[in-house]
């Protein structure tokens, strides 16, 4: 009886998600299937679509933009995740552990904050600052040059050589906020007890870093390396206001390439083809983090 | 307040609801454009409307200021659909304003043409780019949209540098390089160049039109033909080439267009080659020297076109008020008017133009056109190839790609359209 009673609430719970997944089926799942039907036909955007079968993939195989684009995602990768967890993490305990206990809670704060601003700002108005600091007679060659270093001056985002590192140190600090706000947030759950057993025992600052806070934090850092992991495959925004994928295609990323199809090209479908390709390598990277985590978790850490 | 005052207010408001013209108003014209405000087009435009508005009291004009990428990028989307407005200014060319004509989204024009008489303001090269045949391909076919104004491309010169270096304005290549030589031996890089942008394509398209004769455009621009690639090879060469004297620099990979013409305004470098839409930003801004256009040396072909068009959506609810519109915007006041502002005019009474920058301007475009000399932008023909050519471009000039690769790059996607059109 009482069991029953208790499946008979759960199927009325049942009710109340069904505008959850009606919204799930009308923004995620439809456009998802809709683009993926796309992806086999030649449109132009209007007009009706016109069935090619895997014709836009065998172009795809062969399309040196798009190969071009996965490999300078690699870049990303190692500028949207790598290079800021990094980063985040060592900023992080330093604030934690070392600026808040010497000076004080509010200067950490600050520092938290100031780290955090890029993610608040536009990356439209950001873009355009970074233009003005990179560009050839930009801010950073003015620097250079006053101080006496003309001859680093460089054509930073108009040059194949470093224009891809330009537009990632623009992400690397657009990226290094976030994964900071994260750490700082998980090191507040653990027990100081810990850091002072290992203090009384001799370990220094990095020492604790390493056998205290990173094993700790594996959760965060799995949180922050899988959203950050996907961002990168979808990263766009910096590319657009920055190089608009050039010098010659040198910063171009998938998403620039699905978006120059869909709307400049008109060739909606191949557009569609490459963002499921997009698609299903985000898809694949999530599943395998998330068993991978749940793989820790099992293990009991 | 007495009850009997009450009373009276309800009455008299209630007569007031009667009284008013209330179905009358319901009578809404809806106007895009995206043309800046403080353009040439955008002042006459934003002239002429408050005139509309004058003379029918009984509209209410709902005019909405739109930018070039939205309807660039979602254009055909939104002609597509109900929110299409009554009339919009819209980009010229067989990928934006042909596509859509051929969707059959737009209002044939051919009746209004002669009904209007825009047929005496007009004449038949001012609307090869009105007509977009059934496949979107520009030249012949049904007028679709009117454009109201020209563009085209020069060099833009500081005359105090140019009197300065004593150099006088080039009417050939050769004076032209010559002039770079001097002003190259006093320091100074000649030629600003936004190679990551517009600027950079239209040098480029300008130097391959001085080896264009009449087939290779109309071929080049119609997608008749595989590209021959001769006159682009020309072009490359010579950029390379300009590159190596330090006529233009490296560096102008990593300049967008407003780099570029800061390089101008500001008087470090005295030659710009870009379009007439500078103008109003030139006229506003430089106020420490004296400036002109000068038209880069070609046989017969100058990067330029007629303006953008005015379409009317197939849905337009207010087709009649769209068409007096355009009317206004061809009448002599608002052609003059337009001049006066620093535009290009197609029909300005020249005794009423004050403003030599209009006027130079119009009477410039008025050449170029007679001598049927509009050879468009080199990114026409081919969607996408806007970007295609600022991508190999750049490529080009930090030398990444040597001439011949070059050609070789921007044929395989033109050659691709070609044969799948």
């Amino acid at each position: 009886m009482a069991v029953d009673s208790v499946a008979r609430h759960r199927r009325g719970y049942y009710l109340y998600l069904i505008p959850g997944f009606l919204g799930l089926i009308l923004i995620v799942i439809g456009p998802q299937i809709a683009n993926f039907v796309l992806s086999f036909t030649a449109w132009k955007g209007v007009g009706t679509p016109r069935w090619v079968g895997a014709q836009n993939y065998q172009r795809l195989l062969t399309d040196d933009q798009f190969w071009g684009s996965m490999h300078n995602t690699l870049f990303y990768m190692l500028s949207m995740t790598v290079i800021p967890v990094l980063i985040g993490l060592v900023l992080a305990s330093l604030l934690f552990d070392y600026v808040r206990d010497q000076f004080s809670e509010r200067l950490s704060s600050f520092f938290r904050a100031a780290f955090y601003l890029p993610q608040i700002l536009p990356l439209t108005v950001a873009g355009v600052l970074w233009g003005w600091i990179l560009n050839p007679v930009g801010v950073a060659n003015a620097i250079l040059k006053m101080v006496g270093l003309g001859a680093l001056a460089q054509n930073w985002i108009g040059d194949a050589t470093y224009a891809l590192a330009a537009v990632s140190l623009v992400i690397v600090w657009v990226q290094v906020g976030y994964c900071l706000v994260v750490f700082m947030a998980g090191l507040s759950r653990i027990d100081p007890a810990l850091y002072e057993a290992a203090q009384l025992d001799g370990a220094g600052w990095w020492q604790r870093l390493v056998a205290i806070t990173v094993p700790m934090l594996a959760p965060e850092i799995f949180v922050v390396a899988l959203t950050t992991l996907i961002a990168a495959l979808k990263v766009f925004a910096p590319v657009f206001v920055l190089t608009q994928g050039g010098p010659d295609d040198a910063t171009l990323a998938p998403s620039y390439l699905t978006y120059f199809h869909f709307f400049t090209t008109q060739r909606v479908g191949y557009a569609a083809a490459v963002s499921t390709v997009q698609m299903i390598l985000t898809l694949g990277l999530a599943v395998i983090f998330l068993v991978f985590q749940q793989r820790q978790a099992e293990r009991g850490v | 307040m007495t009850s009997l005052s009450k009373v009276a207010l309800v009455a008299g408001a209630s007569l007031m609801l009667l009284g008013s013209p209330a179905f009358a108003q319901d009578k809404t014209f809806n106007i895009w454009w995206y043309e800046g405000a403080d353009s040439a087009q955008g002042i006459t435009w934003t002239k002429a409307l408050e005139e509309l508005k004058a003379n029918h009291p009984d509209v209410t004009v709902n005019f909405e200021q739109k930018t070039f990428d939205q309807l660039q990028q979602s254009g055909s989307m939104i002609l597509n659909s109900a929110e299409a407005p009554d009339v919009l200014e819209y980009n010229k060319g067989n990928a934006t304003a042909g596509l859509v004509a051929s969707q059959g989204l737009l209002t044939n024009l051919d009746d209004a043409y002669t009904a209007e008489g825009w047929d005496k303001v007009l004449n038949e090269g001012q609307l090869v780019l009105s007509r977009y045949n059934e496949l979107g391909i520009y030249g012949s076919g049904p007028i679709w949209g009117i454009s109201t104004y020209g563009e085209y491309v020069s060099a833009f010169y500081n005359i105090d540098a140019f009197e300065k270096a004593g150099v006088k304005v080039p009417a050939t290549l050769e004076e032209l390089t010559a002039a770079f030589d001097t002003f190259k031996a006093q320091g100074v890089t000649p030629l600003a160049l936004g190679g990551a942008s517009t600027s950079g394509q239209h040098l480029l398209a300008s130097l391959a039109y001085t080896k264009a004769d009449d087939t290779w455009v109309q071929n080049y621009q119609g997608l008749k033909a595989p590209l021959d690639g001769a006159p682009y090879l020309f072009a490359a060469q010579t950029l390379t080439d300009w590159l190596a004297k330090g006529y233009i620099t490296k560096d102008s990979t990593g300049m967008n267009d407003d780099d570029a013409s800061l390089q101008f305004t500001s008087g470090k470098s005295p030659m710009y080659v870009s379009g007439t839409w500078n103008l109003g930003n030139f006229s506003a801004n430089i106020k420490d020297f004296k400036w002109g256009q000068f038209v880069i040396p070609t046989p017969k072909y100058s990067v330029g076109s007629t303006g953008n068009l005015w379409i009317i959506p197939k849905g337009s609810k207010n087709p009649e008020l769209a068409k007096e519109f355009i009317s206004l915007l061809l009448s002599t006041k608002y052609q003059t008017e337009q001049a006066n502002n620093g535009g290009v005019s197609f029909a300005a009474d020249p005794a009423g133009v004050t403003n030599p920058v209009g006027a130079n301007a119009s009477a410039v475009f008025a050449q170029i056109a007679a001598k049927q000399g509009l050879g468009f932008y080199p990114d026409w023909p081919v969607p996408g190839y806007y970007d295609v050519l600022n991508q190999k471009d750049t490529g080009l000039l930090q030398g990444t790609l040597s001439p011949e690769q070059f050609v070789d790059e921007i044929k395989t996607v033109y050659d691709d359209a070609q044969a799948s059109q």
